[in-house]
């Protein structure tokens, strides 16, 4: 990134910053403030270690700050501290952390980040973000309010949880709870338990009152269902889809469901020789299908600093860009995320590497060379280090 | 005096019942009160025997039993050391946790009786009565107010009883207690979690409350600034404890690694970890603490045990912090306690600790090789990695 790419970028990002308003996180001052200038190289020497009174001043605003340095990159930390400008991490006073959990697109299982486009790594992230948010809404319990999803203005989303119960936990718990959300050392046998009946007789039952039992209790009642939506011959060949189970174990099983389709339903699976065969290939479908690949050390890490929602991404020159609950599923960050600040131009750009450009309404490709494009393109070229700010 | 206070001297209304008390702890130490006497017990028996209950229940009144405690944290940070506050600690947690588990069992006995001896109606009423979910014992009950679990604790609708079997504990107050060094099925992953609440058993909860009384009792230990005047007139008790310790955390010169020499609990638990079977969280903190004490880095552990290394490697970090402290390997009573050593060969004879039996063993053999020299060590590859 050359000089003339730099300021442009600058003061476009300083520009967007007048015209946004960023809303700071809760308990802003007691938080960690970082960020990294446009500066000459490849611009990842951070500014940390600052109070909101270092970077805001007195009057602690936000906005006005942005607007003033421009930073490439913004950040705040997760933890709340007594005092957050402490050169040292021990000097700063650790009070309590936001859980937070990161989706990174570059790793998705399944999903070959040379291969696939920008955009098709981002629509499968946001698959997993609802994996995730689906696990911290109803088994974790964490309250709508509580909760702030972010879109990182990269590569994935970010999920923000700020409920007091969790803010204290130190890292060996929040590494629990990462093993939770991503099934990481779950016992398969253990899901399935002897407890007695009414009639005090013990029968194998699934843990189905909450956790990854739950869920492949869920999973098993609407397979049955499947199945007695079946004719016989098809349903038994659908049994022996699964590893382990012949023909002989897929009449013991279908026979047992049914005649009693309310044992199943009541977590009973005594299924005969086959139950277990049956209940460890829908936990793996079930573990496979809801968890969320989340990248564990920025949930343990107690003291990481995390982009700050409404800033510009110095990558991307997309809009860090907190959502609506109920505005994630139709939210799309390739249009979304790119600030109206950039819509409207033309800018001329010198492109260095060609190619498609994810950005924007008009999936465009772009030629080697002085080419002009709307403006969001060619910050996005810029930011990408594929393009040069041309003259004018 | 209340008599809870004196069972339970770590909760806050027994530190307000000390202050209220109107008695000088000086004073106190001073003219020799029988509480300084008991208070010696509770270190002493903590650091032998893991308890802190009196040999004697009938010796002490409650007066003497809640003053002791303030006596025993005098005690305990003249030590100054943090194999005495863990094990201080940890003792006063297994003690108040066999009490209120106790209590609550011969609540739930008797209130089984009343039943019984009531209408049999009454039997569809004690589900029904889920109002007062949290009831399990009134010492439980007081547990569950003075560690903020009230709140985010509640018995599980449709068990019903005097003392509920399930209960539903708020996850944050989970994590904020359970240690998954307790064993895989206190892992999160595999708990029935559920709008934010974790299902535990009633013993479950009773576990999460030992952790939570460890923590209070560890809580602030060792202060500093005991009174000159107090240290002095405790220094007969400071001496007889520290020589107690020394022996609990016997400290053996043997830089030599020689595992036939081990003493035969410690050897088992080896060879159990080698053919890759599962130790439980004492049993890896005995073998791993003891490996440690013989100077083996953690590469050289994991290689020895078979363990896997990011644990060896973090067990390592714990064992030897940054303050220099080791926590010392258990002794072979503590590891009896824990079913870990059953004095096989009566080798506590010889010694009554892995590491003083280790020393004596080595001593007394003529030619050792160490296992770090040895060619064998090749025989798995596992060197060369």
């Amino acid at each position: 990134m050359n000089r003339r790419t730099r300021e442009y970028l600058k003061g476009r990002f300083g520009d967007y910053y007048r015209s946004a308003t960023v809303s700071p996180p809760p308990a802003a001052n007691e938080r960690e403030w970082g960020q990294i200038p446009f500066t000459e190289g490849d611009g990842t020497t951070m500014v940390r270690h600052q109070s909101l009174l270092d970077v805001a001043g007195g009057a602690g605003d936000l906005d006005d700050f942005l607007a003033r340095e421009a930073p490439r990159h913004a950040y705040f930390s997760a933890a709340r501290y007594d005092d957050p400008g402490n050169r040292s991490m021990s000097g700063k006073g650790w009070r309590s952390a936001d859980l937070v959990f990161d989706l990174d697109a570059d790793h998705l299982p399944g999903v070959d980040p040379e291969t696939a486009g920008y955009g098709e790594m981002l629509a499968a992230c946001k698959e997993e973000l609802l994996n995730l948010l689906d696990l911290l809404e109803t088994d974790f319990g964490f309250r709508e309010e509580d909760l702030s999803v972010v879109f990182s203005g990269g590569r994935g989303y970010h999920v923000h949880v700020r409920d007091p119960a969790v803010g204290e936990l130190d890292s060996a718990a929040r590494r629990e709870v990462v093993d939770y959300v991503r099934a990481v050392d779950l016992d398969y046998d253990g899901l399935v338990e002897k407890r007695p009946n009414e009639r005090g007789t013990l029968q194998k039952t699934l843990r189905a009152e909450g956790g990854w039992g739950r869920r492949v209790h869920d999973r098993l009642v609407a397979y049955a269902d499947d199945l007695r939506g079946m004719s016989e011959e098809d349903a038994l060949a659908e049994l022996e889809e699964l590893d382990g189970v012949g023909e002989k174990t897929a009449r013991t099983i279908y026979g047992v469901l049914e005649r009693n389709p309310d044992g199943v339903r009541a977590g009973n699976v005594e299924l005969g020789p086959g139950a277990g065969t049956l209940v460890r290939a829908l936990a793996r479908e079930v573990v496979e299908r809801d968890t969320a690949p989340i990248d564990e050390p920025v949930t343990t890490d107690l003291r990481r600093l995390i982009r700050l929602p409404g800033s510009v991404h110095g990558g991307s020159g997309l809009v860090v860009r907190p959502l609506e609950r109920d505005a994630v599923e139709a939210f799309d960050p390739l249009t979304d995320a790119v600030p109206e600040r950039f819509r409207d131009r033309q800018i001329l750009v010198d492109v260095t590497d060609p190619g498609p450009v994810a950005v924007g309404d008009d999936k465009t490709k772009v030629a080697e060379g002085v080419q002009s494009v709307r403006e969001y393109v060619g910050v996005f070229l810029m930011a990408r280090g594929r393009a040069e700010k041309a003259t004018e | 005096m209340d008599p809870l206070s004196a069972r339970y001297p770590f909760l806050s209304s027994a530190r307000d019942a000390v202050r209220g008390a109107d008695v000088d702890l000086t004073e106190l130490v001073a003219a020799g009160d029988p509480a300084v006497d008991r208070g010696r017990e509770r270190v002493e028996r903590a650091l032998v025997e893991g308890t802190t209950e009196p040999e004697t229940p009938d010796a002490w009144d409650d007066r003497e039993e809640l003053l002791s405690y303030p006596i025993a944290r005098i005690l305990v940070s003249l030590l100054d050391s943090p194999a005495a506050v863990e094990k201080y600690a940890g003792a006063e947690a297994r003690t108040a946790h066999a009490r209120f588990t106790a209590d609550a069992e011969r609540e739930r006995r008797e209130g089984r009786a009343r039943t019984a001896g009531e209408a049999s109606a009454s039997d569809a009423v004690g589900s029904a009565d889920s109002a007062n979910a949290t009831r399990a014992s009134p010492d439980l009950d007081t547990f569950l107010r003075e560690f903020d679990l009230a709140g985010t604790t509640r018995a599980e609708e449709g068990y019903g009883g005097p003392v509920p079997r399930w209960f539903r504990l708020g996850v944050g107050s989970y994590l904020r207690y359970v240690d998954a060094d307790w064993g895989d099925g206190w892992r999160l992953v595999n708990r029935e979690l559920f709008d934010g609440e974790v299902r535990v058993e009633r013993e479950e909860l009773y576990r999460l409350l030992r952790e939570a009384v460890r923590e209070r009792v560890a809580e602030g230990l060792p202060f500093e600034g005991v009174d000159d005047a107090v240290a002095a007139d405790l220094e007969a008790e400071i001496s007889d404890l520290r020589d107690l310790l020394a022996d609990r955390t016997a400290r053996v010169d043997v830089s030599v690694v020689a595992p036939e020499q081990f003493p035969p609990c410690l050897a088992r638990l080896l060879d159990r970890a080698r053919a890759g079977e599962e130790l439980d969280a004492v049993g890896r903190f005995a073998l791993l603490s003891f490996l440690a004490e013989l100077g083996l880095t953690a590469a050289e552990t994991t290689e020895l045990t078979g363990l896997p290394a990011d644990e060896v490697a973090g067990r390592f970090g714990f064992l030897r912090d940054e303050s220099g402290a080791q926590y010392p390997a258990p002794s072979c009573e503590t590891l009896g306690a824990y079913g870990l050593c059953e004095n096989e060969g009566n080798h506590r004879a010889v010694a009554p600790h892995p590491l003083s039996y280790y020393a004596k063993r080595v001593a007394e053999t003529d030619t050792v090789t160490d296992w770090r020299d040895r060619a064998e060590r090749t025989d798995d590859g596992r060197a060369d990695a």
